[in-house]
């Protein structure tokens, strides 16, 4: 029956996730007896090591993840605000401007990227990544919230205006109350995109120290070669701030998937 | 929303400056670095200081060049077998919509969640991991489940010489067993952000429908065609839109599991991919421009025309 199904399925996507868990904590030597089970004694020292080799990477991570998502939103909401509450002249054309980008894949984009920040002497720097982060999730963010400014009732704008709110005022006290589960949803997208971005940190940063976890995860399956135990001890620890992250905001997230599934 | 006509705009003016740094952003990141692979395309580039004028040479060269028309032809294949993962989530989404308890269902979607929170990295290398001939899982669970004897069984009748007993197939390390492997990952293939959003969907369904259908007596599946599927047609087609741009430019997937070269013999190239090496690889960036421009403009195509079957069907 459908209860059976759903388990079925749940079972098989946590599978590699319960496989990752049970390794973590074997030697090599229960490894190769036995993978699949859970065997005593469990080596906690397979965590101490793998801590050693992606902590600081993790510290990286969440540095630019959370500079990265919050410029991004900062920026976006402005933009929004431009465009949901007003038509200026000119917004037509600037509008299409941020439309276009929706369309146009980025792949061409990577290697004359590539060239640009070095002629801006940004590369190897950890802000290249959180520039072009916060350009990248521009136009989505700022396409869904114009949808969500438009909706807010002129009344509130204007109330506030005959307050005497500036414009930065009507956007703290209008915009972003008004958006709250929209932009959770957004600050845990743009977060987890971010957290993700692999090929553009890869070929843009050298030093060792600056490399966010995707990028160290990857060079550490390359040079701890069958060393599975603290190779998925890493993992784990690269799973466990984000988990995090969704534990805290769960019900602002599906709440806000949900707001913008049915305006979509 | 309020109009400001030109006339007000000396008194407005400070409005602009809310759109100016997302644009100028936007600018910079995103219209230049386009604009500048458009330009590079024409020259022989090694990415740095070297430039020579070429004119159409490397779109020339890119037309001619057999690995890029593999290359295609390999995402061509992701391209469908992605259109075929699409259907778990689908079914899975409808699967939860259906059940009765609220309660249960709410305590699934949170468990669906679950898998979309570890990074993409642990996957892939969790991934790479289960494909390894000796000590992965893959083969193990193959062997365990009575698969390995099915695909040892139609190796001898098609003769490929792959799944023999006594071997242990190495799924990114053979050839031909590249794209399967490519294929496979990630089963079971329920995207998280797929089954909720489809959910989200499906919650707007009347139970009247359902009424009406129970008294006609319909079945289950026909429940699915006629009530479901039609009311969740705008998210799954605009799932495959997004599926097919991202499939046709994604490169990461095959860089990690498979390395720069996509694999053994070049099966798991693609075209991301091999822009990615031409530049930083082979130093040739100016190819790697035009070839990038190429699947810039493969994917423009193709999502045109789907929007103008998406108008014709409307």
């Amino acid at each position: 029956m459908k209860h059976a199904f759903i388990w079925g399925i749940l079972m098989m996507s946590f599978f590699p996730m319960y496989l990752m868990a049970v390794i973590s904590l074997k030697s090599s030597k229960q490894f190769f007896a036995n993978p699949w089970l859970p065997t005593p004694p469990f080596h906690w020292e397979n965590w101490r090591i793998a801590w050693g080799m992606v902590g600081q990477s993790i510290g990286v991570s969440v540095f630019v993840c959370v500079t990265v998502t919050v410029v991004t939103l900062v920026l976006a909401v402005f933009a929004s605000f431009f465009f949901g509450r007003f038509r200026m002249p000119g917004s037509g054309i600037l509008w299409a401007i941020f439309l276009v980008l929706l369309l146009m894949p980025a792949i061409a984009n990577l290697i004359p990227l590539f060239s640009l920040l070095r002629g801006l002497r940004l590369l190897n720097t950890l802000s290249a990544l959180i520039l072009v982060g916060a350009s990248g999730g521009q136009v989505f963010c700022v396409y869904v919230l114009k949808h969500f400014v438009e909706e807010i009732p002129g009344d509130l704008f204007e109330a506030a205006e005959m307050d005497g709110a500036s414009l930065l005022q009507q956007v703290r006290h209008v915009v972003v109350p008004m958006s709250g589960p929209i932009l959770a949803t957004l600050a845990i997208l743009r977060f987890v995109a971010e957290w993700n971005s692999f090929v553009l940190p890869l070929v843009v940063l050298r030093d060792d120290a600056k490399l966010p976890l995707a990028v160290k995860l990857y060079q550490l399956e390359g040079a701890y070669v069958q060393e599975w135990g603290p190779l998925m001890a890493a993992y784990s620890i690269a799973s466990i701030p984000i988990i995090v992250l969704f534990l805290f905001t769960m019900q602002m997230f599906v709440k806000g998937l949900s707001a913008g599934a049915i305006k979509g | 929303m309020k109009q400001v006509s030109i006339h007000n705009v000396r008194y407005y003016w400070r409005v602009y400056l809310f759109v100016l740094p997302s644009l100028l952003l936007l600018l910079v990141f995103s219209y230049f670095p386009t604009v500048s692979a458009v330009y590079h395309s024409f020259f022989n580039w090694d990415g740095a200081d070297i430039k020579i004028f070429i004119g159409w040479d490397n779109f020339r060269r890119a037309l001619t060049d057999e690995v890029l028309g593999r290359a295609f032809i390999v995402v061509a294949i992701l391209v469908l077998a992605n259109l075929v993962k699409m259907i778990p989530s689908i079914v899975t989404a409808v699967v939860i919509h259906r059940l009765r308890s609220d309660g249960w269902a709410h305590v699934y979607r949170v468990l669906f969640v679950v898998p979309m929170i570890v990074p993409a990295m642990v996957w892939l290398l969790i991934w790479k991991y289960f494909f390894d001939p000796s000590y992965g899982i893959w083969n193990k669970l193959l062997s365990a489940t009575g698969g390995m004897a099915v695909l040892r069984l139609i190796d001898g009748v098609f003769g490929w010489g792959v799944f023999v007993k006594g071997v242990e197939p190495a799924w990114l390390g053979r050839q031909e067993l590249i794209v399967p492997a490519l294929i496979i990952w990630g089963f079971p293939w329920v995207g998280v952000v797929g089954v909720l959003i489809y959910l989200a969907g499906l919650s707007q369904i009347d139970n009247q429908v359902y009424e009406a259908g129970e008294i006609d007596g319909v079945g289950w599946f026909r429940k699915f065609l006629n009530i479901e599927l039609p009311l969740i047609m705008t998210q799954v087609r605009l799932n495959l839109v997004l599926m097919i741009i991202s499939t046709l430019q994604a490169y990461g997937l095959v860089l990690v599991l498979l390395g720069d070269a996509g694999g053994p013999g070049g099966a798991g190239m693609v075209p991301g991919l091999y822009m990615f090496r031409k530049a930083f690889v082979d130093q040739e960036a100016g190819y790697a421009c035009a070839i990038g421009l190429l699947v810039f403009v493969a994917i423009l195509g193709l999502t045109l025309i789907n929007n103008r079957i998406v108008r014709v069907s409307k």
